[in-house]
């Protein structure tokens, strides 16, 4: 407790808050200056100036640039996110609706990664230079270098299209024959997100292990692996009780980054897979020009990514007691 | 004419003197490389991807125009409705043509496609790699040895208002604003990209800093740019390479993905734009032989990077 000062920590909150607002205007600009308008595919030839205007009136697009960016950072602050002229529905009722398919994807996703890569690194690392540890590494690298649609056209290929044993698209079967009650619909979900939650991890535990690797190596060196060899302990107690546990804490910053790195995973997951969430919404958002959707999806992975980095920093002091924050880092 | 000889020798030796050490750490440090087998195979990959990139006439059967059945341009015949119908044609023995693997909906050769679409694969994966390292290694050094002052906090906030954009969406932005061309495909890539560069850099910089012979420049009296680049990047560089075999391979990925999202570059082949066709034209399962061989090239020149780059990295870990 005592090792983060109040002082500290609120100064990390008011740093972060303005990145996010930094963020916002960065995405304002961006997006505005993107070619083409989200009223364009409102407008249909037919139409007369004057109805184009009044198009442009309900959107508030005649306003002076400078005013919509006023008026676009105080509705942000107060959860305002608009209307989306595409979905035709709130913006926020879309994220809600959506954020938890995109969080149980790549929750699941993260969370198999994260145990996968550390075990196969925490193994690599110890042996490393044997043979064992020489094949698997460049295999690994190998599916790290494949990208995630390819691999999953060739996973729904011969899982869905020859053996069909899993759906390929969807997060419900479509038209169910069976009962709608809880288990069967957690049981049809976990139906469908097989094939996409195994695609994501077929790449992504591979970079967890990167990370793991050398860290496991460096600390094979280290004093206390040594003393706790000397104490007799098995082979096994040490690598996994003595040397694994400090190897990890690279590995954490590590899942922060990497969060990011999954967010693209998922974008092209969630399109191959025809994945009802954010990742879709977000590739579709850019491509039509539909601002608010856009702004409102960048702002809440922007979010994430912001806080998670805030609450590693902060949980670390916990983990590892060497690190002290708040005296010049 | 006796003394000039002697100056000449003299010349030669001193020369060699000069140079020896060097060629010897060289010498050294490629035993080392090769002592890992994966950079030596990364390597000849490359040089395999090198040389298609450099003359793809030479290693494809055909030109990228040409069609099956009616051969190269300039075609004055057209297909008839039966050769359209066997389009995209499966490799087998016995065709009227040539086509070791195949050919896509429109006739073209899948293997001459490959290979013509290396070039611009390699030209994505090192400029892309190279301009995140321009960027991201002179930023990773200037906060690094401003450490703790505004410059480094001003470096280090971009870095993490960067890190707040998620990469391929905000890619998607940059790419639609500028139009999709294949530079600014490369220049979208090298703008998301430098962070980790500028992260890694950073710390090795801050503990850099700390030796003994950057503090004997100080009192020498070195400017703070000779140090930086004079005696801190030498030792960064081994590190950065890493990263711009890292990136290199990240760019390659990400121009694939940028194109099936349908932002790839028409005008020029590529990987990328093969497996964005089998998808528009609906042949993604029914295709195999359309299918694999974009996704294995991919595949290879971006382990071939990582390859390289993984090696890299134990030849210059100062640890063993």
């Amino acid at each position: 407790m005592t090792r983060i000062s109040g002082k500290y920590l609120a100064k990390r909150i008011v740093v972060s808050y303005l990145t996010l607002l930094v963020i916002m205007s960065l995405l304002f600009v961006l997006l505005r200056s993107m070619p083409g308008s989200f009223i364009t595919s409102m407008i249909s030839s037919g139409m007369t100036a004057e109805q184009i205007e009044r198009i442009r009136e309900t959107w508030g697009l005649n306003e002076p640039l400078w005013k919509q960016y006023v008026q676009f950072m105080i509705n942000y602050q107060t959860g305002n996110f608009g209307r989306s002229p595409t979905y035709n529905a709130q913006v926020w009722d879309l994220i809600v609706r959506r954020m938890p398919r995109t969080l149980v994807l790549f929750g699941s996703t993260f969370i198999i990664g994260f145990i996968i890569g550390p075990l196969v690194g925490m193994y690599l690392g110890w042996w490393r230079g044997s043979t064992k540890d020489k094949s698997i590494f460049s295999t690994s690298l190998l599916l790290y270098s494949m990208p995630s649609f390819w691999i999953s056209w060739l996973f729904i290929w011969v899982i869905n299209y020859e053996l069909d044993w899993l759906p390929s698209a969807y997060m419900f079967t479509q038209f169910p024959e069976f009962e709608w009650t809880a288990f069967t619909v957690m049981r049809d979900v976990l139906y469908h997100i097989a094939l996409p939650v195994m695609s994501l991890t077929f790449i992504g535990w591979v970079g967890s292990m990167l990370i793991m690797r050398p860290t496991m190596n460096q600390v094979t060196d280290e004093g206390y692996v040594f003393l706790a060899r000397a104490k007799g302990l098995s082979e096994r107690t040490v690598m996994v009780k003595h040397a694994a546990r400090n190897a990890l804490i690279p590995v954490a910053t590590g899942a922060v980054v990497s969060l990011a790195f999954l967010i693209d995973g998922s974008v092209i997951i969630e399109n191959v897979f025809n994945w009802p969430g954010m990742g879709q919404i977000i590739v579709s958002a850019v491509l039509n020009r539909d601002f608010p959707v856009a702004q409102a999806v960048f702002f809440m992975l922007a979010l994430l990514i912001v806080v998670m980095r805030l609450l590693t920093d902060v949980v670390y002091t916990y983990l590892d007691p060497r690190i002290k924050f708040g005296e010049g880092e | 004419m006796a003394t000039e000889q002697s100056d000449s020798g003299q010349d030669g030796r001193s020369i060699r003197r000069r140079w020896e050490p060097r060629i010897e750490r060289l010498r050294r440090g490629w035993d080392r490389y090769t002592e890992h087998k994966i950079g030596v195979v990364g390597l000849i990959i490359l040089i395999i991807y090198a040389l298609w990139s450099i003359a793809p006439g030479v290693f494809a059967p055909h030109s990228p125009d040409w069609v099956a059945y009616l051969g190269e341009p300039p075609i004055k015949s057209r297909l008839t409705g039966e050769q359209i119908r066997s389009l995209p044609h499966p490799p087998a023995f016995g065709d009227p043509f040539f086509a070791p693997f195949g050919t896509n909906s429109l006739g073209n050769g899948v293997l001459t496609l490959v290979i013509y679409s290396a070039q611009n694969a390699m030209y994505i994966g090192l400029a892309a790699g190279m301009l995140s390292s321009l960027v991201g290694v002179p930023l990773g050094l200037i906060s690094g040895f401003y450490g703790d002052t505004w410059i480094d906090e001003a470096i280090q906030r971009f870095v993490d208002i960067m890190y707040g954009l998620p990469f391929l969406p905000f890619l998607i932005v940059l790419v639609a604003i500028r139009g999709i061309t294949t530079t600014n495909i490369i220049i979208g890539i090298a703008v998301t990209s430098w962070l980790n560069n500028c992260i890694t850099v950073r710390g090795e910089t801050l503990s850099l800093k700390e030796r003994s012979y950057v503090e004997s420049a100080k009192v020498a009296g070195a400017s703070d740019t000779r140090i930086i680049f004079r005696h801190i990047m030498p030792n960064v560089l081994p590190i950065s390479f890493v990263f711009l075999a890292q990136d290199a391979a990240g760019a390659v990925i990400a121009q694939a993905s940028l194109a099936y999202l349908g932002l790839a570059d028409f005008t020029a082949n590529s990987w990328g734009l093969m497996l964005e066709n089998i998808k528009s034209t609906g042949y993604v399962f029914k295709a195999w032989w359309w299918l694999i061989p974009p996704g294995i090239a991919l595949m290879l020149m971006a382990a071939s990077f990582y390859f390289i780059g993984f090696s890299m990295e134990d030849v210059t870990n100062p640890q063993r």
